[in-house]
């Protein structure tokens, strides 16, 4: 039985060091901004060219930005041997699972709903009615993200090169939640009729749902010792 | 070892065979004359040349006869054609005649159009896709034999 | 360990599987150079689909057998399956990178184009490269026993997303070009369905028996590393005794 204890407190552990240190947050928004200024350097946009290429730009500095706070997640417990102390919970070790994607996917989430008015002024987008559906596809696509983010965070942090490693198996295993979260993210911009994009809103639910019940299982292997 | 080596001598063999054999069947569709080489050399029998259709002298008599001039690299040959209705005989298209020479007309009588051949990216494909994995199965083999080898020679063998 | 008694049984006929894909291939090759007609659309270069097409397919069959086994490794935990899923996953990701450079090479003068975004080869691309994470991986764990571990766990998460990452890229590819340049207008007659058929047969026999090779390599090196252990260790034994 998942303990909804251990989740709990796995959930505030990592909100108060995060609240004592702000490492992980402070570190995620100021890279996105520089990911942001390389890119609005990179192509020089009117608004209409913005809003063809804006989805992809935000995905990718998003992915990139998950991706450092992903890592972050298990490295911070290889200080003081935390996480021999974590493997050693008696309880399922799916509970710490389900407590890190919580975490994790709050992280994310915060920091996209931080940068995403930064896109707003900086590429002099019009976003009015389509909000709450841009928030579900932030959502779902972050769930996704964390899903998946948080098995191969626990699964790199033991290993050489870990660094590198995470991001090497985690990009080509989310290229369905990238496509997925740049076509809706586009065509919540553009004002089309949901019906247009409504199937991949539900390739990412898919995509969540199948991906926190495969990694919550496989989640016991990794932290077996 | 010995019977490693005679077994992959035994594959070379066979795929140098089979390269021989499929040569052979192909070079007649690889051999093809120039418009030039033509007129020079006034080739007796059949022969099959390479050229493009030269742009405004295309002219279609019925479905199955059409006359024009093949453009080689300086000299053009003036076409008679005459055979099943062509599918690719367009103008400017790089396309290979099958046909007789006649001297005493200067008119080369063709009778069918072949494809231009393109067998480099066939071998390209069949080499790239063959010969890695050709390569990749010798070295494994031959590391297994010298792995039991160096087994059976290092001392205190037991089997498990 | 049944595990190992149908492995024996299995490796026992090992030359029956390299003679058999060599039979079939020398047919195959046969057939598809020399004895079988031109395709009416394609012309002579329909005859890079029979090299392409099994090698493409023996890559997929390779991921499942990597898919099953590594579910096999979790279960039982058998050295000996994890060095077959290590052997599988080097083969499949030697088979998909051939499969993509021949449809390259068919690509060409079919579409006029080496490089196309099509679905296919789009999901072949990202099956490579969860190959390559793979074999990566593996080499960045210290601990045999974890790499075997992580290793399956990857290819698990990695199978089950193969589908779902198909269908999005077929889902993203029709979406931006609806008259996209696609495979499927490859009608296939029986003419050419005997070359490829041989060739597949062929493929995913040499599949296999390279399996077994690479498996008993992977084996043998474990099996001298440990024996090699064993004499170091007899040997200090010897020494701190005298």
């Amino acid at each position: 039985m998942i303990s909804f204890n251990v989740i709990r407190w796995i959930v505030w552990k990592d909100f108060v060091t995060e609240l004592r240190s702000r490492e992980t947050i402070s570190s995620m928004v100021f890279f996105a901004l520089i990911v942001i200024l390389i890119f609005s350097f990179s192509f020089s946009m009117d608004q209409q060219a913005a809003r063809e290429v804006i989805a992809g730009i935000m995905w990718v500095a998003f992915a990139f930005t998950g991706i450092i706070g992903l890592g972050k997640s298990f490295s911070t417990e290889l200080q003081n041997d935390c996480l021999e102390a974590l493997q050693m919970v008696p309880e399922a070790k799916g509970a710490i699972y389900l407590g890190k994607v919580a975490a994790n996917f709050a992280f994310m989430f915060v920091v996209e709903i931080l940068l995403f008015p930064m896109f707003v002024i900086l590429f002099n987008l019009e976003v009015v009615e389509e909000i709450s559906l841009l928030l579900l596809v932030f959502f779902l696509a972050t769930v996704g993200l964390s899903a998946i983010g948080t098995l191969f965070s626990a699964l790199t942090v033991q290993i050489r090169a870990r660094e590198v490693m995470l991001p090497i198996l985690l990009l080509p295993l989310v290229v369905p939640v990238m496509i997925a979260a740049v076509e809706a993210t586009k065509g919540a911009l553009n004002g089309d009729p949901p019906a247009l994009y409504e199937q991949w809103l539900e390739l990412l639910a898919i995509y969540d749902v199948v991906f926190t019940v495969v990694s919550f299982w496989m989640f016991e292997f990794v932290m077996d010792s | 070892m010995t019977n490693f080596y005679i077994r992959w001598g035994g594959v070379c063999i066979v795929a140098i065979v089979l390269i021989v054999l499929t040569y052979n069947h192909y070079r007649d569709n690889l051999a093809s004359l120039a418009p030039q080489q033509v007129k020079q050399e006034a080739p007796a029998g059949e022969v099959r040349v390479l050229g493009m259709v030269q742009g405004g002298t295309l002219e279609t008599r019925a479905a199955g006869e059409a006359t024009f001039s093949l453009l080689g690299e300086s000299v053009s040959l003036p076409v008679h054609y005459e055979g099943p209705p062509p599918d690719n005989l367009r103008e400017l298209k790089i396309l290979v005649l099958i046909g007789t020479w006649t001297a005493d007309t200067q008119v080369f009588e063709a009778r069918d159009i072949g494809i231009v051949p393109n067998y480099g990216f066939i071998a390209g494909a069949y080499l790239l896709g063959l010969l890695p994995l050709a390569l990749l199965l010798f070295a494994m083999t031959r590391r297994v034999s010298l792995l039991y080898e160096e087994i059976k020679a290092s001392k205190l063998y037991e089997e498990e | 360990m049944t595990i190992h008694r149908v492995i024996r049984k299995v490796q026992r006929f090992e030359g029956w599987f390299g003679g058999g894909a060599a039979l079939c291939l020398i047919a195959g090759l046969y057939v598809g150079l020399i004895g079988s007609p031109p395709d009416y659309y394609q012309g002579e270069v329909v005859r890079i689909m029979y090299i392409h097409v099994p090698l493409a397919h023996t890559s997929l069959l390779g991921y499942t057998v990597l898919a099953v086994g590594s579910l096999w490794y979790l279960w039982k935990r058998d050295p000996i399956v994890d060095n077959m899923c290590q052997a599988v996953a080097a083969l499949s990701a030697v088979f998909t990178a051939l499969a993509l450079g021949t449809g390259m090479i068919w690509g060409k003068p079919t579409w006029d184009t080496w490089w196309t975004w099509d679905a296919r080869l789009t999901s072949f691309t990202v099956l490579l490269l969860i190959l390559i994470g793979y074999l990566m991986l593996r080499t960045f764990v210290d601990d045999p026993e974890k790499e075997a571990r992580y290793g399956a766990i990857l290819a698990i998460v990695g199978f089950v997303d193969l589908p779902i990452i198909h269908f999005s890229v077929e889902w993203w590819r029709t979406l931006h070009q609806p008259q996209s340049i696609s495979m499927r207008g490859v009608s296939i007659s029986s003419g050419l369905l005997v070359p490829l058929l041989l060739m597949s047969v062929g493929m995913s026999l040499l599949f296999s028996y390279m399996l077994m090779v690479r498996t008993q390599l992977l084996y043998l090196d474990r099996l001298l590393h440990a024996k090699k252990g064993r004499l170091l260790s007899q040997f200090h034994l010897s020494k701190s005794d005298s």
